[in-house]
């Protein structure tokens, strides 16, 4: 917790400056990201349908003349903050069930766990899609399925931590003293698992955003006119051979994005993790 | 003996809960079944009629065992948008999507398990670099919007490979045994057709893999940096064992379980991520199958396709777990 005063502590290489550089931007651009479009990201403008980049559409304008730099910029907050929806309840939902399930231990554990185990096998486009196709295409039904498929990836990981938390000896002190359950909790596991968590959840941001997109891509998840990211590329699509650049900078978005929270997550990984040597 | 018992009851019990989620998926629709299924013109008796004919008058439990009891006889329900059993296009759909996942599978192992050896040889150099970069990139492009890149500029402007179908329009009337125009191609003996599905298959299953392969790659590369570690190297090293007799003779078997397990899960995945891949290459297969029923509301196609992607997951993992055991009968259940 302490290396957190410091926040930039973990990044080494410039390469990793530069990507942690591009998460805060990219944080940014979701939370003010509206402010300063240039352009509304649904004015629809026939006159300007499909042209090409210049100095008043830097990045063009898309099939019904929309300005795609302002769509890409207010698509952040679609993508980005679905996307850390998903992440944050998810992560509340699976740590719930992962820290009840190493406190009560025996069998509800076990059935917890393989539950756990199973769910976690499926693949979660799939999943989603099928989540999805009963809610009905929306941004919200995409962000539902995705959290539905996701939670056992929370589960199991808090599971571990709070085991070996629980195996530590403060814990049989804390015992002795008879601190009740809630401090244990908050004050004890929770603080313990924060690192660990905090790396899974910078991991795990590119492959929800991927998700997301691709999910909005088929049709599921936003729909146009609303300036998602997957969205803007499915709509793109029929005038690829003659306007790429519809198609283009939304996924470059997408993909400098994803690539950057990796980069950062690695880096979290390399610098923090005591638990899970995995590389 | 004791561990085929135990993972046969894990597959089991594994179907059991995908039943149970396909079984909720097809419950939560909005709207009552039995009214959209009599139709807006319908009396009260008509509906209280077709409820009882469709089980839905009874408790949720018997429900969920008359869906059992339909899917243990092969009834998947009837497709509303392509009015024929689902079973009939998901047989029709599956070997297409099949073919392509084979061939993704093919791209990812050819490129993930050397070049995870190699680099976790060369732990640290620049060749190492550049492999992590490599993967670092794969794990962050959208499979959807690399399908279309590589279809409009290999495909399209360089014109290397065709941009759609799975086969070129003079095969049109081509016809298997199989449905694996791979498979067809090589038993009637017709290369032409073979190579001509494979030219079709190459930017869809680059597409599809990459991903998977930065995956891959980087758990191979990992596996093999901590096998590289074990005394067993220095051992073979000072007996001056050749670098490639190490690497290839001691390390690769050692190492390549754990990998060999995400591989097979990954097979699951790919199949599952063919929704973003089929649609824009024009291929036949589920995932297309899938988008498309979504988009008309046909939930119990969609709620098959899952079940389908489900069940082919659970029988990948379960041939590669049993392949482990049976190539090291040391056994490593106790992961």
């Amino acid at each position: 917790m302490k290396s957190f005063l410091n926040l930039t502590f973990f990044v080494k290489s410039p390469f990793e400056k530069l990507a942690l550089g591009i998460v805060f931007f990219i944080i940014l651009i979701s939370i003010f990201g509206d402010f300063i479009v240039p352009y509304d990201p649904t004015q629809i403008d026939f006159r300007g349908k499909l042209q090409p980049p210049s100095l008043e559409h830097p990045l063009g304008q898309d099939g019904a003349g929309r300005d795609v730099l302002s769509r890409v910029l207010s698509g952040a907050r679609l993508t980005v903050l679905s996307t850390f929806t998903v992440i944050f309840v998810v992560l509340v939902i699976g740590c719930t069930i992962g820290i009840f399930s190493a406190f009560a231990g025996g069998w509800i554990d076990n059935i917890l766990m393989r539950i756990a185990d199973i769910w976690l096998g499926f693949p979660p486009l799939i999943l989603a899609l099928g989540f999805a196709a009963a809610l009905g295409a929306s941004l919200e039904a995409a962000i539902w399925a995705l959290i539905f498929s996701w939670w056992p990836n929370y589960a199991r990981l808090s599971r571990m931590i709070t085991l070996d938390i629980l195996s530590k000896p403060f814990i049989a002190g804390a015992e002795v003293l008879g601190v009740p359950l809630w401090r244990k909790v908050t004050f004890y596991v929770l603080p313990n698992a924060f690192d660990v968590l905090i790396i899974q959840v910078a991991l795990d941001v590119s492959a929800v955003m991927l998700s997301i997109s691709g999910l909005s891509f088929i049709g599921v998840g936003a729909q146009i006119p609303a300036p998602e990211w997957g969205s803007m590329i499915a709509d793109g699509r029929a005038h690829m051979s003659t306007a790429w650049w519809v198609v283009v900078f939304p996924g470059l978005a997408i993909f400098f994005s994803a690539l950057s929270f990796n980069v950062v997550g690695d880096a979290l990984r390399r610098e923090l993790d005591p638990l899970i040597r995995r590389v | 003996m004791h561990y085929f018992f135990q993972r046969f009851v894990f597959s089991l019990l594994s179907l059991f809960i995908l039943t149970l989620i396909t079984f909720l998926l097809s419950q939560v629709v909005p709207g009552d079944p039995a009214i959209v299924a009599a139709g807006p013109n319908a009396g009260a008796e008509k509906i209280e009629l077709l409820r009882s004919e469709m089980g839905l008058d009874k408790p949720l439990t018997q429900q969920f065992l008359i869906y059992v009891g339909k899917l243990a006889q092969g009834d998947l329900g009837k497709s509303w948008f392509t009015h024929q059993p689902i079973l009939e296009d998901l047989i029709r759909e599956l070997p297409p999507s099949l073919e392509l996942v084979i061939i993704a599978m093919v791209i990812n192992l050819v490129i993930s398990l050397p070049l995870g050896l190699c680099s976790a040889r060369y732990n640290d150099t620049r060749f190492d670099s550049l492999v992590r970069l490599f993967a670092m990139i794969g794990a962050g492009l959208p499979i959807f919007w690399t399908a279309l890149i590589l279809q409009n500029v290999i495909g399209g402007e360089l014109q290397l490979l065709p941009i759609a179908g799975r086969l070129s329009f003079e095969y049109r009337a081509f016809e298997g045994y199989t449905g694996f125009f791979l498979l067809d191609g090589l038993i009637l003996g017709r290369l032409d057709v073979f190579f001509d599905a494979l030219k079709h298959l190459i930017l869809p299953a680059f597409s599809l893999s990459l991903l998977f392969t930065a995956v891959g790659l980087r758990i191979t590369r990992t596996a093999m940096i901590s096998e590289f570690q074990k005394d067993y190297v220095l051992l073979a090293r000072t007996k001056a064992a050749s670098e490639p007799r190490i690497m290839f003779k001691h390390v690769f078997p050692n190492g390549a379980p754990p990998s060999l397990t995400v591989f097979g899960m990954q097979f699951g995945w790919m199949l599952g991520a063919t929704v973003l891949v089929e649609e824009i290459y024009g291929r036949p297969g589920i995932g297309r199958y899938a988008v498309k029923a979504v988009t008309q509301s046909d939930i119990h196609a969609v709620v098959a396709v899952v079940l389908v992607v489900g069940i082919v997951f659970l029988l990948a993992n379960l041939v590669v777990d049993l392949l482990l055991y049976i190539l090291n009968p040391r056994g490593r259940m106790d992961k």
